[in-house]
């Protein structure tokens, strides 16, 4: 696809036209439309290209549009390239934003994704049962699935990246008990802190995800418990602590590791 | 030698082992801590457990990554039995004042993570650098005491 491109070739005086429109302008709502009107197949096409992954088609194509209006606004035509090598990554590029905001990596297929859920709404309710976190085993005989799609689901929970399922179910209560818990966890900061300055690094985290470190970490919880205690899931509290682990890791400095 | 060498056939008696080698780079962390999970899945260890081995594995990576010598090798077994997964991570340390001290923040993890760690300095002798390693031993869960 370029300038030659007979289908699109049309568009190319317009897109010059609307960069060296003045942003007031009444006639460059006109032509934006039509541009976007215009490259609207772009789009499509992209979206078709991530569909089956999970999210609707509509969605996506509703995103891709998204994308394209981006592309048709930044786009640059003095810098002399070509409007599709620039609008393509974009428009691709907010797609894959899309899946990130979502929760999920790419490629997780639906089942898993169900899987997930199911196995996300009994672990809380066995663990209350039982006292301490279920295993693979009494998660699958409680949903009456095999443990091997119980193991597939546990996987697939690894490429759930962002929370927004646990946020939205997650909620404020327990927080004034916290407070009191981190207070003894604090002392037992003291105890690393001297070494690594630990502390200024722990204020900079999230409020939640400082509790959940010193909970577990200086205060001897379980994941179980502390997701009790903070009101969200184990699978949540497990993923938080994995990457506030891995941001912690970065910011303390290596050095003070080496003796 | 070193820990890893010195397993002996009646320690590995009624247990399976995995063993995994990878270059020694950070980059390369995510495959071992992946093993390391299913591992405790598979043998059907407590969601708490299995998570924990998961960070307990990736935080003595890293730590060992940190102190390897330049292209070396981290070597990684597992040596899982019912009640319990046995990870013995080593790398050629960079130097002989190379070493992975245990009054740090990470040392606290690992500690926290795991049900009991320990780590291992063998000097270099002649033609072998010196090692760096650290076992850890995660049970199953509070369940199968």
């Amino acid at each position: 696809m370029t300038r030659a491109d007979p289908e699109y070739g049309h568009l190319v005086p317009l897109l010059e036209q609307y960069a060296a429109t003045d942003p007031d302008d009444p006639r460059r709502e006109a032509l934006r439309d039509q541009l976007v009107r215009g490259f609207l197949p772009v789009a499509q096409h992209i979206a078709r290209r991530f569909a089956h992954r999970g999210e609707p088609l509509d969605d996506l194509v509703q995103v891709a549009t998204v994308g394209l209006i981006n592309a048709v606004d930044r786009f640059s035509p003095e810098r002399g390239s070509d409007f599709f090598s620039f609008a393509v990554p974009t428009i691709s590029g907010e797609v894959r934003r899309h899946f990130r905001d979502q929760g999920w990596s790419m490629r997780v297929p639906r089942r898993l994704k169900d899987l997930h859920v199911s196995i996300n709404g009994v672990v809380s309710e066995l663990a209350q049962q039982l006292g301490r976190a279920p295993k693979p085993s009494e998660i699958a005989d409680r949903l009456g699935v095999p443990v091997a799609d119980v193991l597939e689901g546990l996987e697939a929970a690894e490429a759930y990246r962002s929370s927004s399922l646990d946020e939205m179910l997650s909620s404020e209560q327990g927080s004034a008990t916290v407070g009191e818990l981190v207070g003894e966890a604090d002392a037992e900061l003291d105890r690393v802190d001297s070494r690594q300055a630990l502390r200024p690094i722990l204020a900079e985290l999230a409020p939640r995800e400082r509790t959940i470190v010193l909970l577990r970490f200086f205060g001897n919880m379980t994941q179980t418990q502390i997701a009790d205690r903070v009101g969200i899931s184990q699978m949540h509290v497990s993923r938080l602590l994995a990457q506030t682990l891995d941001r912690l890791r970065d910011r303390l400095d290596p050095d003070t590791r080496i003796g | 030698m070193s820990d890893l060498d010195s397993l002996h056939d009646d320690e590995l008696f009624g247990a399976s082992t995995v063993e995994v080698r990878t270059s020694a780079s950070a980059a390369l962390i995510p495959t071992i801590r992946a093993v390391a999970s299913d591992l405790a899945a598979r043998a059907d260890f407590d969601l708490d457990a299995i998570s924990d081995l998961r960070m307990a594995v990736d935080e003595a990576c890293a730590t060992l990554v940190d102190v390897a010598a330049p292209s070396s090798i981290l070597q990684c077994r597992f040596v899982v039995r019912p009640e319990q997964i046995r990870v013995l991570a080593e790398v050629s340390a960079a130097g002989s004042d190379s070493v992975v001290s245990t009054d740090t923040f990470g040392w606290r993890v690992l500690q926290t993570l795991a049900d009991e760690v320990e780590v291992h300095h063998t000097p270099g002798t002649d033609g072998a650098r010196p090692t760096v390693g650290i076992r850890l031993d995660k049970r199953s869960g509070d369940g199968s005491r």
